[in-house]
């Protein structure tokens, strides 16, 4: 009887290594994408809920209220950012995103009483339109920055680095670059726009200091002001961010979706989202500012369990980027030659970069966007914010917990001793905390 | 405390911080006060910022970080030297500073203009987004990186790597330039630019043709990201 052939693939050069290899050969480049790291970390899903049973008492789910009122901001700004669900939209730019895509957020955010977030290109008027609650996001590139509209902001988000690129700037390629978006950021029509990665006007954190209060006298104190960092250096970087003034920190982990940057970066900088929010956690109780300065996380949050396990480890909120976009239909299997002439296929695709996205969510051509109906877009959106709070509530009920944000690190055990020694949790059904016990 | 005096309006900084200084210069502004005169200001930063109502401030002597930034239709007029970042983000109207200015002055500012009458340090104009900024002495290091519109007029020096990455707007040097960053390009001088710089100039009782300026522009090489640019950057 004849052998079947048995085909070998090789640990190091794996397809996916040799097609990377000789695409670099043909290009002569790296590789550029969008979405965020393709490989696998330790992520909230490598943590359960312990429930309870007899030494806690559960709420009934039909019945029994569990609030999710979340409060950023309580620092110093007269006017705290009030939200009624502790999930936030994250600052995604006009400019990567369409125009429809950036108004349904808005509006969907607005519908569960949560906020958005502006990006790299400034605010678009409809989207202030809306958004009940807007964060004005001041970036280094400082795209579409004003006082006009600073003074129309519900909070500024000071953004120092993203998860998806710790470190480095973002490049929105020309064909993105409309007529529309060159006006907004005051560049010439259908350049490669190279975002710088670092602010132009302060360097360490003293400055930022100054830049915090320069922000504060502009906007009268009334608004909070957050600042947004990629998770390298975690435990530093929070607390200079504290010292220098900042009212909320926004934390993106390694798993945090981008619309453009190298593949590099993404894979191969910073830290997963899970061990960020415990240090971050950490640096804020060491330096006795935990519930004072609130702690949003983001990078890879993607159902009620991921967002109710970063509560209960101590984030007040957490901020969505690529699920959003996921809940309107990126990667949906529909317009399948598009993603064929992409050279991909749903749910592979990752070419936020192009602009050619087949949906019509990270493009500016006018007749892809016209995929992507706001109303329609709008509805799952909102539709998806709420299955995450009814799957938040479900756990936090049955954790006995009438709050969400009354989770508490005691409700979490870790399954992997990956995940044991980043959480800093037991492992199941041990009492063993790897690295510790 | 202020204190008005037919035609002008004191603030005595001293023994008053930022946040009431800045609130008394945006009610004087919303009482269409002209003038106010800022005494004392020692140093100090964040003066006179995020005003967006007409008003004319002069300021007795040094001021430190972001002066008049995110501000629109004012003018201030700064005796003394000035610290970073001197009219950051501004929109409209005019700064002029009696003196030097630190790093970063009119960073990404949008518009209006920002006369430094003395020497700017590293980054003067960088990713100026529209403004014109003057200054008539040197520039240092790195001026005009990532300028994206806007006109920078230098009369001095400018430091090593002028209008490194620019996109566009438009930079002239009287003295020495030190060397061009990447994309940038010297052009031929015009009439059209003489007869701005002489505008701009005169104002400020300089005669352009005292000095042998020079035309510096995005050379629109490095627009398009190619791999084969690479050792440009
Ligand atoms: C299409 C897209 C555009 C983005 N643009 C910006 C931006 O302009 N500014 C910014 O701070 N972050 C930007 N981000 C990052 C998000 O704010 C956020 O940090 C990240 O998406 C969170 O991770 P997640 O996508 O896994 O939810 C962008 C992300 C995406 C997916």
């Amino acid at each position: 009887m004849e052998r079947e052939q048995v085909l070998k693939t090789s640990s190091t050069y794996t397809p996916e290594v040799i097609a990377a290899i000789q695409e670099r050969a043909e290009l002569g480049r790296y590789m550029i994408r969008g979405y965020g790291a393709f490989r696998n970390v330790p992520r909230f899903d490598d943590l359960v809920f312990l429930t309870t049973s007899l030494t806690r008492l559960p709420l009934e789910g039909y019945r029994e209220k569990c609030t999710t009122k979340t409060l950023i901001g309580t620092r110093y700004a007269q006017r705290p950012m009030e939200l009624d669900i502790p999930i936030t939209i994250a600052g995604m730019s006009f400019g990567a995103l369409s125009y429809n895509a950036k108004v349904a957020l808005g509006r969907a955010a607005t519908l569960l009483g949560t906020s958005t977030t502006t990006g790299d290109g400034g605010m678009l008027p409809a989207e202030r339109e809306a958004s009940s609650k807007l964060v004005y996001q001041c970036l280094p590139s400082r795209y579409g920055f004003n006082p006009t509209d600073l003074k129309k902001a519900d909070a500024i988000e000071i953004v120092v680095g993203q998860g998806a690129k710790p470190g480095g700037g973002g490049l929105l390629l020309g064909q993105k670059v409309n007529k529309v978006v060159a006006g907004m950021r005051t560049l010439p029509e259908g350049v490669d726009q190279r975002s710088p990665c670092r602010h132009p006007d302060w360097i360490g954190p003293d400055d930022l200091r100054i830049k915090i209060e320069e922000l504060r006298e502009a906007t009268d104190w009334e608004i909070p002001i957050y600042v947004k960092m990629g998770a390298t250096r975690v435990k530093d970087d929070v607390k200079l961010a504290v010292k220098a003034g900042a009212d909320a920190i926004v934390l993106d982990g390694m798993e945090g979706g981008t619309a453009a940057t190298q593949s590099i970066f993404q894979e191969h900088t910073g830290i997963p989202t899970l061990p960020a929010l415990v240090q971050a956690v950490e640096a804020l109780q060491e330096i006795g500012v935990y519930g004072e300065v609130q702690l949003i996380i983001s990078g890879g949050i993607r159902s009620g369990p991921d967002v109710a396990k970063a509560l209960a480890l101590g984030a007040d909120a957490v901020s969505l980027g690529t699920a959003t976009l996921i809940a309107m239909g990126c990667n949906k299997p529909v317009y399948i030659e598009d993603y064929h002439k992409l050279g991909t296929e749903p749910y592979h695709c990752h070419h936020c970069h192009t602009g050619m996205c087949p949906v019509g969510i990270t493009t500016q051509d006018a007749e892809l966007m016209q995929r992507l109906p706001v109303d329609e877009a709008t509805t799952y959106v909102a539709n998806y914010l709420q299955s995450l709070v009814m799957e938040i509530q479900s756990l936090a009920r049955a954790c006995g917990k009438s709050n969400v944000h009354n989770l508490e690190r005691e409700d979490l055990v870790a399954l992997t001793l990956e995940a044991s020694a980043m959480a800093k949790l037991p492992l199941a059904g041990t009492d063993f905390i790897m690295g510790q016990s | 405390m202020h204190q008005t005096i037919p035609q002008q309006t004191l603030i005595d900084c001293t023994n008053l911080t930022t946040r009431e200084i800045n609130q008394k210069l945006k009610a004087l502004a919303s009482e269409s006060i002209p003038t106010v005169k800022l005494l004392n200001p020692a140093g100090r930063h964040n003066l006179a910022v995020g005003i967006t109502q007409n008003i004319a401030i002069s300021i007795e002597g040094p001021v430190g970080y972001y002066c008049g930034g995110l501000s629109e239709n004012i003018n201030i007029e700064v005796f003394g030297d000035c610290g970073w970042s001197v009219g950051e983000n501004f929109m409209s109207g005019n700064i002029t500073i009696h003196g030097n200015a630190s790093a970063n002055a009119a960073a990404s500012a949008q518009g209006g203009k920002i006369c430094v009458l003395g020497h700017a340090g590293a980054r003067a104009g960088i990713s100026l987004k529209g403004a014109t900024i003057i200054v008539t002495g040197n520039v240092g290091y790195g001026s005009a990186f990532m300028m994206q519109q806007g006109c920078m007029i230098v009369c001095g020096n400018a430091g090593a790597n002028l209008a490194d990455s620019i996109y566009d707007g438009v930079i002239f040097v009287g003295g020495e330039i030190n060397s061009l960053g990447a994309d940038a390009k010297l052009e031929p001088m015009n009439n059209a630019d003489w007869q701005l710089l002489e505008q701009e100039l005169s104002i400020l009782n300089i005669s352009a043709k005292n000095y042998n300026f020079k035309k510096v522009i995005c050379a629109k090489q490095l627009y398009h990201f190619k791999a084969k640019d690479w050792a440009n950057y």
